[in-house]
């Protein structure tokens, strides 16, 4: 009964769901918004759950003096003054959006800036010619990286110039995404759609049933 | 004597408001329908016309429309010239409408075409527009039905080798033969999300053989609802692997809902617990070579995938072995074995030998002058 009942919903909705994708009647749709709906009410319920578990974890981190214990006072500090000055105020009180706008809006800032150095870290391990794939890898690297900046078009107009073609930098660079790259990329998109649909139709039918638990 | 002047009045007005139309040639629209829109909800009324001749003098149209035995009113703003339909919207189901469409001249000179019959707006139960992309849904899911249920039969089932997958359990090994944790990375999908149940599916798994070696299994999650859902596949693993005592669910803990908080949070689990084996399976945005490249540092051996096609360089770049896009739904199929989930593999394949059977075809149909596939695309949209 435990499996049967979800297995029994999830099979209704999913069937219903995806027929309301293809008909666009007011009482259709109206189902569809209404699920979408529900699913929108689990969120308070879901973000209770997440600081309960949250607390839960850093009390014993604390408790047990795992390593960097110290920093789950910072988490306890930072999750009491938000709420003290978000619950009863709001969001749009000054002293929560200074908050926010000077220390997450930095902290999440400082994180994503971090990419630029371990493009460059990942790209020269990348980009080392030792086989045939890599070294065409590293070659269309270097005409796509010259043909994004300006420079590259003034070196091949000025070093190629007995070339028939002016800005050929960004022309390469141009055809190597638009022609080699998209059709890999969509290649990529068409066996991720087919998968989506095969996955949906296991899950609809109940034959992949390990994300209620498993088993029979 | 007062009223003859009048009534001589309005004549002549009339006479020169006619007289200037027909100087100028304006002719009423012509052909005017309304019917209701194909394919909506039953929201709105669409109304063709005629285009006028060229040098016809029309400088926009107006629309105007009148409830049963009601006033005329003005529908919408004044249309450019040129124009030769409108969808109004504004509609009220259940209520029939009729229509006029006033053609109105450079020297604001008007003239009304002949009022439309009635129509009201009515919702369709199926989008007519959309019956290719239906077909082909129907086709593609009886394909994967068929194999599935035909692979009950016994029947082996050719499955290429996948790198990324055969290396699972030689990840397991190394992190038990070290003695250090697995730390297995859902990404920042929320449990609706196809890729992440497809990644829940994977864990489930690789739960199975970490109950069996007993090594430590580190899940922090993104969303508090795949938590639970994780907890319980998890547990679930460990049960009917004969290891329930080897199952701790403060292992799967919440750490944010923030993209790179989370981010940061797993680098510092990497960073500090060292896990000899990442797994970084589901759908990930900017932080995947966040993450990536954190545990490259550690030295960890990495299994990403994910249908997130802008983060599979990355990860194909930092990890030891990547699931490109589609092996991420087969990862469940071909780490069971399971025959009926292997069968759905083979459905898939159908509907790629489909696909490109489709492009194919359509590239020597364009090549030939016949746009047959094309054109049936370009409806489908």
């Amino acid at each position: 009964m435990k499996r049967q009942v979800p297995l029994v919903l999830c099979f209704l909705f999913g069937v219903v769901m995806c027929f309301t994708q293809f008909s666009p009647h007011s009482f259709s749709q109206s189902i569809y918004d209404e699920v979408v709906y529900w699913a929108l009410i689990m969120s308070p319920f879901a973000l209770a759950v997440g600081t309960i578990t949250l607390i839960q974890t850093h009390v014993i981190r604390i408790r047990r003096r795992t390593e960097h214990w110290q920093y789950s006072f910072v988490v306890f500090a930072g999750l009491l003054t938000m709420v003290a000055i978000g619950l009863p105020f709001g969001p749009q009180h000054p002293a929560f959006a200074w908050l926010f706008n000077n220390v997450q809006v930095p902290l999440d800032a400082t994180m994503f800036s971090l990419l630029a150095f371990l493009i460059a870290s990942a790209a020269f391990r990348a980009f080392r010619a030792r086989t045939f794939e890599a070294s065409l890898l590293l070659i269309s690297a270097m005409i796509v990286l010259i043909g994004n900046v300006p420079v590259g078009d003034l070196i091949w107009n000025t070093v190629l110039s007995w070339l028939p073609w002016d800005n050929g930098a960004s022309e390469a660079r141009q055809w190597i995404l638009g022609n080699p790259n998209l059709s890999a990329r969509r290649g990529i998109i068409l066996g991720v759609s087919l998968g989506v649909i095969s996955q949906a139709i296991r899950l609809i039918l109940g034959i992949e049933r390990s994300y209620i638990g498993g088993g029979d | 004597m007062i009223k003859t002047t009048q009534w001589i009045a309005v004549c002549l007005i009339l006479c020169l408001s006619v007289g200037t139309a027909f100087s100028q040639g304006l002719s009423p629209p012509s052909n005017v329908t309304a019917m209701d829109t194909p394919n909506d909800n039953g929201s709105s009324i669409t109304i063709t016309w005629d285009a006028a001749a060229e040098g016809s003098g029309i400088s926009g149209y107006q629309i105007l429309r009148r409830i049963a035995g009601g006033e005329l009113e003005a529908v919408g703003d004044l249309l450019p010239a040129g124009t030769m339909n409108y969808v109004d919207s504004a509609i009220e189901k259940g209520t029939t409408y009729a229509y006029i469409v006033r053609a109105v001249g450079e020297t604001e000179a008007t003239v009304d075409s002949e009022q439309t019959g009635p129509a009201e707006g009515t919702g369709e139960w199926f989008h007519t527009g959309k019956t290719p992309l239906f077909i082909a849904m129907l086709l593609f899911s009886a394909a994967i039905v068929w194999n599935i249920y035909n692979a009950r039969s016994g029947k082996e089932v050719f499955v290429r080798r996948i790198p990324g997958l055969e290396a699972v359990d030689e990840a397991i090994g190394r992190a038990t033969e070290m003695g250090r944790s697995i730390l297995y990375v859902l990404g920042l999908g929320g449990v609706s999300g196809v890729a992440t149940v497809a990644s829940m599916t994977i864990l489930a798994q690789v739960a199975r053989r970490t109950a069996d070696y007993e090594t430590p299994l580190r899940v922090p999650c993104n969303d508090p609802i795949v938590m639970n859902v994780v907890r319980e596949m998890v547990k679930t693993a460990y049960l009917e692997e004969g290891h329930p005592d080897a199952y701790n669910e403060e292992n799967i803990f919440f750490l944010t809902e923030d993209q790179f908080a989370y981010a940061a949070g797993v680098d510092g689990i990497m960073v500090r617990e060292k896990p000899a084996t990442v797994f970084l399976q589901g759908s990930f945005a900017a932080e995947s070579l966040i993450l990536a490249e954190t545990g490259n540092s550690i030295g960890a051996i990495q299994i990403a995938g994910t249908d997130s096609e802008h983060q599979l360089p990355f990860f194909i770049a930092a990890c030891d072995y990547t699931l490109i896009g589609e092996e991420l739904y087969a990862a469940s199929a071909y780490l069971s074995k399971e025959p009926m989930l292997l069968g759905s593999l083979r459905g898939q394949d159908w509907g790629k030998v489909l696909i490109f059977g489709a492009i194919a075809l359509g590239v020597i149909l364009e090549l030939s002058g016949i746009p047959w596939i094309t054109t049936l695309l370009q409806r489908v949209n």
